[in-house]
């Protein structure tokens, strides 16, 4: 098991590295230089264009050959000097470090609250499978699944914000993080993230749970007299979460990232996703990488954690 | 198919010479997009050239095999059918298709601008609107009523609502086929490919696959959009070119598990060629797959754009039901109609894809009961 999880970290730096490349090329693929916007920025503030632009590549190396610069964009993102931030004057790292809490604050409530109802759900409603009950939740995984959830935002802030005005529609930053305070400010959000998120988890356990339901230890346990209560809590469930723990892990960092990001947008939440969405309309190049970088290294970081906990979650996984 | 019969319908007919009359056909679109190209005439817009070749596609490899075997076509259409929901979702598509293509020629122009019928309600509702009485100087509020001349209402420079959403329909599918076909296509021939050769080449693409997963879909898709332009074409190349990942593992497996299968060891035993089993074998036993999982994937890639023309990265020129939406937001508090409608037909177009897209899974994958 030991040389599994150094294998699987050997691999996780690979694909990292992988990760590095493509941004690079992407960068370096697109029409003009990528930091054509980001000069005319700096250019627009001021002083001689051409001057200006021929300091700032001499200072960002953009006047190297090609590979120097490689080496040096992956040297620099490896020591941790992501750029500086034109748009917010401070260096991409130091602009990170401010607003990364926001958005894991949003995450890791929605991930709290949609785990545990969608888990639930699911489990029930594949116990009472044919059921009305298990209809219903069905279908509406299936409206939670398909509802964009930048609309369904709008619409919570239409109908608690704008008509009934029982929430602000706009996020305090003044209010301190993870305060009784500031969840007036994260019930919407909130409710905005984990919709899908739940909905998909339903899907999960339920389906995970039927397949469980047919294995022959379940009718075994059954014969001998086991209660139906502990068959499902104590042989059903325990089988079941394995599976339900690796979707929910791959989804946090692909699926939901994404999510955040919008909804961060929609209620004004200054998280990565916010910051992002303004360094783009400010021709803010470096911060649009590393919040790209920032999403797929978290992705990275969670099917490592996935892969290695599967291990000890499941005894009947060897790895040589 | 038996080749000794003499052809008796047309379509027998144009099954037994469907590569020739294909090959046929793409060479003349091909004569077709060369002259464009070279006069720059623009006899056909861009869009138009991969809505041809999915058609020419569809209308060759896709409905023949359908036709041949009728019988297994009836046998998943039954048991398609037994999802009340799927059939609700098709029926939902098609009216949407039949909007996206007729609709356009009913409506209004959705680019007019009409400053004197600006954020009027839809019909039964009405709004207190704010003007300016140049003859009394003084600021008047008056109760403004849906009018049946624009029966969803207008947004907040007059444009009329109905037209915005036909055309934004337009656009949804479009990106939708479009996207989902290159990102399908890619995604096959990556799979077989690597199933198929195995060794180094096997291990590189699937390298490169895991890196291409390594990217959350949307960000990829924001960073692409923002370095490389906003014009639909390509905003659905990029989502094309981004979105064939999970298709070629999927696609890869399945053709690694069909390698080994007794039927295909016995094609290459009798001598078949490396071509005829990846296309007489791999790729039609590999259909009922990537039919589904396009179905699965059509509604996550129309959301994408709606979600980037939301933030304001879709393409300025196209009335999508993102862009409406986010102008929707900003009106949110004077009228609600404008972010409030784009969003259900986007919804229900959603929802549509996913009931047809998972009563199709049961269809054609008995083992799944999700």
């Amino acid at each position: 098991m030991r040389n599994y999880i150094i294998k699987r970290l050997a691999y996780t730096l690979v694909i990292a590295w992988g990760v590095l490349t493509v941004t690079f090329v992407l960068l370096r693929l697109g029409p003009g230089s990528p930091a054509d916007k980001y000069l005319a920025n700096i250019a627009a503030r001021g002083g001689n264009v051409a001057e200006v632009i021929a300091n700032i590549e001499a200072r960002y190396g953009l006047n190297k050959p090609l590979y120097e610069q490689y080496w040096d964009y992956l040297v620099n993102l490896v020591r941790g000097d992501w750029g500086w931030s034109t748009s917010t004057s401070m260096p991409v790292m130091e602009l990170l470090a401010r607003h990364w809490i926001y958005s894991a604050q949003l995450i890791l409530l929605s991930f709290l609250l949609a785990s545990f109802f969608g888990i639930a759900i699911g489990i029930y409603s594949a116990v009472k499978q044919h059921t009305r009950t298990d209809y219903l939740a069905t279908f509406l995984s299936f409206v939670g699944i398909s509802i964009p959830n930048f609309w369904l935002g709008i619409m919570l802030i239409l109908v608690f914000g704008v008509k009934l005005g029982w929430f602000k529609t706009y996020y305090d930053t003044g209010l301190p993080i993870f305060s009784l305070a500031n969840l007036e400010a994260l019930v919407l959000p909130v409710f905005t993230l984990s919709t899908g998120m739940m909905a998909g988890y339903t899907r999960y356990a339920r389906s995970s749970t039927l397949d469980n339901l047919r294995l022959d230890f379940v009718t075994a346990a059954r014969a001998k007299g086991v209660p139906e209560r502990t068959v499902i809590l104590k042989h059903v469930f325990r089988n079941a979460m394995l599976p339900i723990i690796t979707i929910i892990l791959f989804d946090l960092g692909a699926i939901v990232f994404g999510g955040a990001y919008l909804t961060e947008i929609v209620f004004g939440i200054p998280g990565l996703g916010r910051i992002s969405f303004n360094a783009i309309f400010a021709d803010d190049y470096p911060v649009v990488v590393a919040v790209t970088l920032i999403g797929a290294f978290l992705v990275l970081v969670t099917n490592l954690v996935t892969d290695i906990i599967y291990t000890y979650l499941d005894p009947r996984i060897r790895y040589v | 198919m038996s080749d000794s019969r003499p052809p008796v319908t047309l379509m027998e007919l144009v099954l037994r010479y469907r590569r020739r009359i294909f090959l046929l056909a793409f060479l003349l679109y091909l004569v077709l997009l060369g002259v464009d190209l070279a006069t720059e005439g623009r006899i056909l817009p861009p869009t138009a050239y991969a809505y041809l070749l999915f058609l020419l596609l569809l209308l060759f490899y896709a409905l023949p095999p359908l036709y041949s075997s009728r019988r297994l076509t009836r046998y998943y259409w039954e048991r398609t059918r037994r999802h009340r929901l799927a059939l609700l979702g098709l029926g939902f598509i098609f009216l949407l298709v039949a909007v996206a293509l007729v609709g356009p020629f009913l409506t209004a122009d959705p680019t007019r601008v009409n400053f004197k019928e600006k954020s009027l309600p839809p019909v039964g509702f009405s709004t207190e609107q704010f003007t300016f009485d140049i003859t009394t100087g003084q600021i008047v509020t008056k109760e403004t009523p849906g009018t049946w001349s624009h029966p969803l209402g207008t947004d907040g420079e007059g444009r009329d609502m109905v037209a915005m959403l036909v055309s934004g329909a337009r656009v949804s599918l479009q990106v939708g086929l479009l996207a989902t076909g290159i990102a399908i296509f890619l995604g096959v021939v990556l799979g077989i490919v690597s199933a198929y050769l195995g060794g180094w080449v096997d291990n590189a693409l699937m390298r490169f696959t895991d890196i291409m997963m390594t990217f959350p879909f949307f960000l990829l898709l924001i960073f692409i959009v923002y370095r490389f332009g906003q014009s639909l074409e390509l905003i659905i190349l990029a989502i094309g070119l981004t979105g064939w990942t999970g298709t070629a593992r999927l696609v890869r497996s399945e053709a690694l598990s069909l390698r080994t299968r007794d039927f295909v060891v016995a094609a290459r035993a009798l001598g078949a060629s490396g071509t005829r089993i990846v296309f007489r074998h791999l790729i039609p036993n590999t259909v009922s797959t990537i039919i589904v999982i396009a179905t699965l994937s059509i509604p996550g890639i129309i959301v994408a754009e709606s979600a980037l023309s939301f933030i304001g990265l879709g393409d300025p020129t196209v009335a999508s039901w993102g862009r409406t939406l986010s102008a929707g937001q900003r009106a949110l508090d004077t009228a609600w109609w404008i972010a409030v409608e784009p969003g259900i037909v986007l919804f229900l177009t959603v929802l549509a894809f996913n009931f047809l897209g998972d009563g199709m899974r049961d269809a054609f994958d008995p083992r799944s009961e999700a």
